[in-house]
């Protein structure tokens, strides 16, 4: 159960709290779920912001722009489609390499109906292992299959409505068929904009959404000789120490044909390039031999943004900031996320007749709170208590082998719900765990 | 009993209890790679070799870094161990991984674990030998990270060592300190309150406010160790409550904005 607490915020913030106070109005202090749920409940009566009054729209339907067509882009624009609303979608980049882990929970396998053929490497039954570029276009395609139209081009900014029905325009630079070029300006008219545009997202520039702190996540991607590729062929590895990254971890992730060995560090950018020598160093007996092809970075957001709604203006995925702590994990999220808000905005719209605000969208913020809150803190939990020190990390790595925390590990990966166990094993886990934590203290001298 | 096991719960915080946990001035970490025995060295230096042969087919497109006098610098001198971080880094140009030999040998740590019959004192183990041997080693790998490898993989686990172990070598000690500490605080304030309101000891037992000082007063104790622990703690508070806060962010503006309709 999510519970929200609101809390003041003015009094003894550290440096990261100092961007959101730009954003304050007012500070307020409220405690308990009752008085957040109390709030939200006391808006619709009196308060006119329900859609259900919102005027339908004359012979059109709703229009929306999908910035960025990622996995966040590619499952909002088609469940926009799908529900009757016109949808164009914009990507800079339609053969885009992002870089980036590849690892997908097999819920998101079962929830977005993919293909097997799009997996190259199932690690465990429950990791699957993808090519964004892959995963990527074939989102774009169901996209495109259920009516959005995808156009290439570089999303610039928007202008806000002038009244309050009135439409944000957008400006971007579409970019013709093959040609290569700076492409041409043009701009839209649209109801509402999902900014799926990711890390350095420009649609949150637009509605000063804030910033996020975020990690750099380096990796290289490396050949390795077909006897080494076997072996990692069906395993991820993932590397903890202070040499490796001070608040992440290091991985070897197997691709089609190569391995991709990575680190990440939000903290420390700076020592980026000594930390994957140190990775590259851990995974030497797999990847001897091999030969550098790519390297490539990238950020990842730490936290959502301070503001993730304004208006008819949502954000999604990367762009609002859904990547969980401690392992980094974003795409389930982002197409999630996607989902959900074209789902909240098909509803309110009811199917493209009218139109919606930000009550609206603000519903899809409600839910995805809601489902995945305990998730998100139980991994900021996990990274707070055992990506400390060395020794909290040896400790973490000793509960690895037991088989009970492989089974709720699997198990709460696989749902995405934060599952709970049997009460004795959960009991006896939480004596390991302080055993475990505390011994390793002891021998850390 | 129960005392000794106070000190558990603050050591998690790596914020306060850093210089808690050092072993008796008599068994020192000092595993020193010249330490090691000679055969090991000469390894040492012979791999090093290949490396320069290596280092100088360096392929200058990818990595353009190293230059000769990082690597001999890291021959003369083997514990500057981020040196060799860089060394690593620069030599590795077009393949992906270089040779570091230096590894964590003990003829006590065979298959990845510690023959716990190396360690028999008077026919039974010597626990306190196996928690000092495996801190050591922790040591040692913090410095000179390995390789992984399935082939020899690390079967230790700590839970192999008694309870009983960790609270002698560890924690009666600092129960020990802690308990003195508690109890020369208690003295001196059962003494003061009784000085201000002749409350003696029974009456001041008897009293709520006294009971709270009390209460309050072993708490100081066991979670301040030292004046930067304020910080610390005050830090660590805002640390468990910083994520909730910024995942409120959309929210706190929300209603502030509902507040002003």
């Amino acid at each position: 159960m999510a519970s929200l607490i609101f809390t003041t915020t003015s009094t003894t913030a550290g440096d990261y709290i100092r961007s959101f106070a730009d954003l304050r109005r007012q500070t307020r202090l409220l405690s308990g779920c009752a008085a957040s749920n109390a709030q939200l409940g006391r808006r619709l009566p009196g308060v006119v912001r329900a859609s259900r009054s919102s005027p339908r729209l004359n012979g059109r339907k709703l229009r929306v722009a999908v910035v960025g067509g990622g996995p966040a882009g590619g499952a909002a624009a088609e469940a926009l489609a799908k529900g009757g609303v016109e949808t164009i979608l914009i990507e800079r980049k339609l053969d885009n390499c992002k870089p980036c882990g590849g690892a997908i929970p097999l819920c998101m396998v079962d929830e977005f109906g993919l293909p097997l053929d799009l997996i190259d490497r199932r690690v465990t039954k429950y990791i699957s292992m993808v090519r964004r570029e892959v995963l990527d276009a074939y989102l774009r395609g169901r996209a495109a299959d259920a009516g959005a139209s995808v156009i290439n081009g570089l999303f610039l900014r928007l202008d806000q409505p002038e009244g309050p029905g009135g439409s944000y325009k957008i400006h971007y630079n579409e970019y013709s068929a093959g040609g290569r070029g700076v492409g041409e300006r043009r701009t839209e008219e649209v109801d509402a904009v999902v900014g799926a545009d990711g890390a350095n997202s420009r649609v949150a520039k637009s509605i000063g959404a804030g910033e996020y702190d975020y990690l750099i996540a380096f990796q290289e991607r490396v050949q390795i000789p077909e006897v080494k590729m076997e072996y990692c062929k069906e395993r991820a590895e993932m590397y903890v120490g202070d040499d490796v990254s001070p608040d992440f971890y290091g991985w070897v992730f197997p691709k089609c044909d190569h391995v991709a060995v990575g680190t990440g560090t939000l903290t420390h950018k700076t020592d980026i390039k000594k930390f994957q020598a140190a990775t590259r160093l851990r995974a030497k007996n797999k990847i001897e031999g091999g030969t550098i092809i790519r390297f490539e970075a990238h950020p990842i957001p730490d936290h959502p943004r301070p503001r993730r709604v304004l208006g008819r203006v949502a954000l999604v995925g990367d762009a609002a900031g859904y990547v969980t702590r401690c392992s980094g994990e974003g795409i389930y999220f982002a197409a999630k996320s996607g989902r959900m808000c074209a789902e909240a905005i098909v509803k309110g719209s009811e199917n493209g007749t009218r139109m919606i605000d930000e009550s609206d969208l603000r519903k899809y913020l409600e839910k995805f709170d809601r489902m995945y809150w305990p998730t998100f803190k139980a991994l900021d939990v996990l990274k707070n208590v055992f990506y400390r020190s060395n020794a909290t990390r040896e400790a973490l790595v000793e509960m690895c082998a037991d088989e009970y925390v492989q089974k709720m590990t699997f198990d709460s990966y696989l749902y995405k719900r934060v599952v709970p166990g049997n009460p004795l094993d959960d009991l006896k886990l939480a004596v390991n765990t302080v055993a475990s934590l505390s011994e390793s203290k002891c021998l850390e001298q | 009993m129960a005392l000794s096991s106070f000190p558990a719960p603050p050591t998690f915080f790596s914020a306060l209890s850093s210089n808690h946990h050092r072993l008796p001035s008599s068994v020192k970490p000092q595993f020193h790679p010249l330490a090691l025995p000679k055969r090991n060295l000469s390894l040492f230096l012979a791999r090093s070799t290949d490396r320069l042969a290596a280092a100088t087919t360096v392929d200058e497109t990818l990595e353009k870094k190293g230059d000769p006098p990082p690597l001999e610098l890291e021959e003369k001198k083997p514990q500057q161990h981020r040196h060799h971080h860089q060394v690593v880094l620069d030599s590795d140009g077009g393949s992906a991984a270089e040779a570091r030999v230096v590894q964590f040998k003990d003829p006590r740590w065979v298959g990845g674990t510690w023959d716990l019959k190396q360690f028999s004192k008077d026919g039974k183990t010597d626990w306190d030998a196996v928690i000092h041997a495996e801190a050591r080693r922790r040591k040692w790998l913090e410095d000179y990270p390995e390789a992984s490898s399935n082939d020899e993989p690390v079967l230790f686990d700590t839970s192999i060592i008694p309870w009983w172990a960790w609270i002698k070598s560890f924690h009666l000690p600092e129960a020990e300190k802690l308990n003195g500490r508690a109890a020369m605080i208690g003295f001196f304030m059962a003494y003061f309150v009784d000085s201000l309101t002749g409350m003696g000891l029974v009456d001041q037992m008897g009293n709520v406010f006294c009971k709270t000082l009390l209460f309050l007063a072993v708490m100081w104790v066991l979670l301040i160790r030292e004046n930067k622990d304020i910080e610390k703690l005050k830090n660590l508070f805002e640390e468990t409550t910083l994520y909730d806060k910024q995942w409120q962010a959309t929210w706190q503006e929300d209603a502030s904005k509902d507040s002003n309709k």
